[in-house]
């Protein structure tokens, strides 16, 4: 089972990560030109009275020092509150959470396809690894993914929205919803086209690392000790091949997702999709440093999670990996 | 054979846009953001690729816009590569207290996502594209210095590079004429898959819209098509040429970046049963 002074050492090391993104986070605010609060009571009203701000340096604990100040900040965010977005003067915090789940709409049926045809389509052409038709649908795969995510997203717009008209141009919902209230099958049908590209990329990304996992097992000794033994080619593959290539999968695929957010962005952007990427398209148009400060913290939050569950995951699959690490 | 032809073709391509970008005051026929004729004129003899909805001649943009494109993917790569090699040599081949510490914080860093803290850090400092580039370059080496860092260490303990200390070869002169010129092959891959990656960011980092209005480059000029309906309007020739640019470099980079990877490590090319 897994060595608790293990566990303890990763967990220690994703919990310094994220003190060094609250930290970025709250340097970041108390250098700006200004300050948080002039600059949030200036995007609420033009003129703004001493006293108020005063008020509110006082209120907010602006005056006592920075080492103080400091802790206060860590508190809150660790308590989720993660201050006022100068846009739309709402807490932060909520507003992502709201837009978190619009972004798994997309996410959640993506990564898992995606991962499933990357990982089916990467096992069968590292297997054959060499031959025409590996070749080929590796230079497809080359090719698709070098062409960037918007353009993609771009194209699939022109191509199936405008002129196939076969899914809507964007955005999540039909006008209809103000008649009869939100239809999940009206929300499908605009996020069909979304999940189809994000699925692709996930599976692209996948792709690439089962394919070279895949070779590098097929090189390894026990492969050749299993086809000595005289066992078939099928149970070579299922058995022995597959099993071990999958398992750096567990930590690789997690890179993949923890990057997925960004790629999200564009996605969200093209199809008006009112996720976590296009806040942050808007907040970042608008330069709203607060908000776009709240969007990093959950990614930096996501990423180390799951970073933290691969390798408690891939240690207690592989008992290699924890004997290589002490 | 085919690999070779792969990457001259690409090679070729990539040659082609830095003429482009260094010559662009001779090639193209008007200014970046001067205004020039009708608006959303269609192709013709004047403007080669048509004009936009404020009448700027599109050719022109799309040869101005590849330099800050370029810069913003070699520079950056250029950056992040540079850093890596010398931090991976310099760790791998002193190794001991040094490089346990460095790779202790290389551990807490490493799942710090880049690129919300690069679009944080950018909101913040509001830097030019120069900036913006040396930025990306210092926050993605993190994640090559382990790259080059393992080769490194397992070279350092080679009979050669003792016998080069053997023989009184000062630490800077083994790391710079006998450790890297080993780790060539790897660091060359690296900076090509690197500016491949940054370039395409860059464009989309600037579809998003990370710098002001005012620069002209590939992704703005996506982002100014698409987001004024130049699809729905049936304007092809206003978003078509940035776009089909970005992913005529991007392939070639790509493509160079792999056929480099498979000539320098042959066992992933070929692994027949």
């Amino acid at each position: 089972m897994i060595d608790g002074h293990y566990l303890l050492r990763r967990i220690g090391y994703s919990g310094a990560a994220f003190f060094v993104c609250i930290t970025i986070t709250f340097f970041i605010l108390h250098l700006m030109p200004g300050d948080y609060i002039t600059n949030y009571l200036l995007s609420l009203s033009h003129t703004i009275p001493q006293e108020a701000v005063d008020q509110f340096y006082q209120q907010y604990g602006l005056d006592r020092p920075l080492g103080e100040q400091y802790i206060i900040y860590i508190c809150n965010i660790l308590q989720g509150q993660w201050g006022y977005s100068y846009q739309y003067g709402l807490p932060v915090f909520p507003m992502i959470m709201q837009k978190l789940s619009w972004s798994l709409v997309i996410l959640l049926p993506a990564v898992l396809l995606g991962i499933i045809i990357g990982i089916v389509l990467g096992a069968w052409s590292g297997w054959r690894s060499g031959g025409k038709k590996d070749l080929a649908l590796f230079n497809i795969m080359i090719v698709f993914r070098a062409i960037p995510e918007f353009w993609w997203a771009i194209m699939a717009v022109w191509v199936f929205a405008f002129y196939l008209q076969w899914f809507p141009l964007g955005g999540f919902t039909s006008i209809s919803v103000l008649i009869s209230g939100l239809n999940p099958w009206d929300v499908l049908y605009h996020a069909i086209l979304p999940i189809c590209l994000m699925t692709s990329f996930v599976a692209t990304g996948n792709y690439y690392m089962m394919r070279n996992s895949m070779i590098a097992v097929i090189g390894e000794d026990y492969i050749t000790t299993a086809r000595a033994k005289g066992l078939d080619e099928r149970a070579v593959l299922w058995r022995h091949a597959l099993k071990n290539a999958l398992l750096p999968m567990v930590t690789m695929t997690t890179f993949q997702v923890a990057g997925i957010i960004m790629g999200n962005v564009f996605i969200e952007t093209v199809f008006s999709w009112p996720g976590i990427g296009l806040l942050t398209t808007d907040a970042l148009r608008m330069r709203d440093l607060p908000l776009l400060e709240g969007i990093f913290l959950l990614d930096a939050l996501m990423t180390i999670g799951a970073m933290l569950a691969a390798d408690i995951l891939a240690s207690y699959l592989d008992p290699r990996i924890r004997m290589g690490d002490q | 054979m085919t690999r070779n032809a792969f990457l001259w073709i690409s090679v070729a391509i990539l040659a082609l846009y830095f003429t482009v970008a260094l010559l662009a005051p001779f090639i193209a026929p008007y200014g970046a953001t001067e205004i020039v004729g009708a608006p959303l004129q269609p192709p013709d003899r004047g403007h080669l690729f048509g004009t936009n909805d404020v009448g700027q001649d599109i050719f022109s943009q799309l040869v101005y816009g590849s330099r800050v494109t370029l810069i913003f993917g070699f520079c950056s790569a250029l950056l992040s590569v540079s850093i890596s090699t010398c931090a991976g040599i310099v760790l791998g081949y002193y190794g001991g207290n040094i490089d346990e510490v460095v790779c202790r914080i290389l551990d807490i860093l490493m799942p710090i996502p880049i690129f919300p803290l690069l679009i944080v850090l950018t909101t913040f400092f509001n830097p030019g594209v120069v900036q913006v580039s040396i930025l990306m370059g210092v926050l993605g080496s993190i994640h090559g210095i382990r790259l080059i860092r393992a080769p490194a260490l397992s070279l350092a303990e080679t009979p050669f590079i003792e016998g080069a200390r053997s023989i009184g070869a000062t630490d800077l002169r083994i790391m710079s004429r006998h450790i890297l010129p080993n780790l060539m092959p790897v660091v060359t891959a690296k900076f090509v898959s690197s500016s491949q990656h940054y370039l395409v960011m860059g464009v989309g980092l600037s579809f998003i819209g990370l710098w002001d209005t005012m620069t002209v480059d590939w992704g703005s000029m996506i982002q100014n098509a698409y987001s004024s309906g130049a699809l729905s309007l049936g304007l092809w020739w206003w978003i078509l040429p940035p776009g089909i640019a970005v992913v005529g470099i991007s392939l070639a980079l790509a493509l160079a970046g792999y056929s480099l990877e498979e000539s320098f490590n042959p066992r992933t090319e070929v692994n027949r049963i």
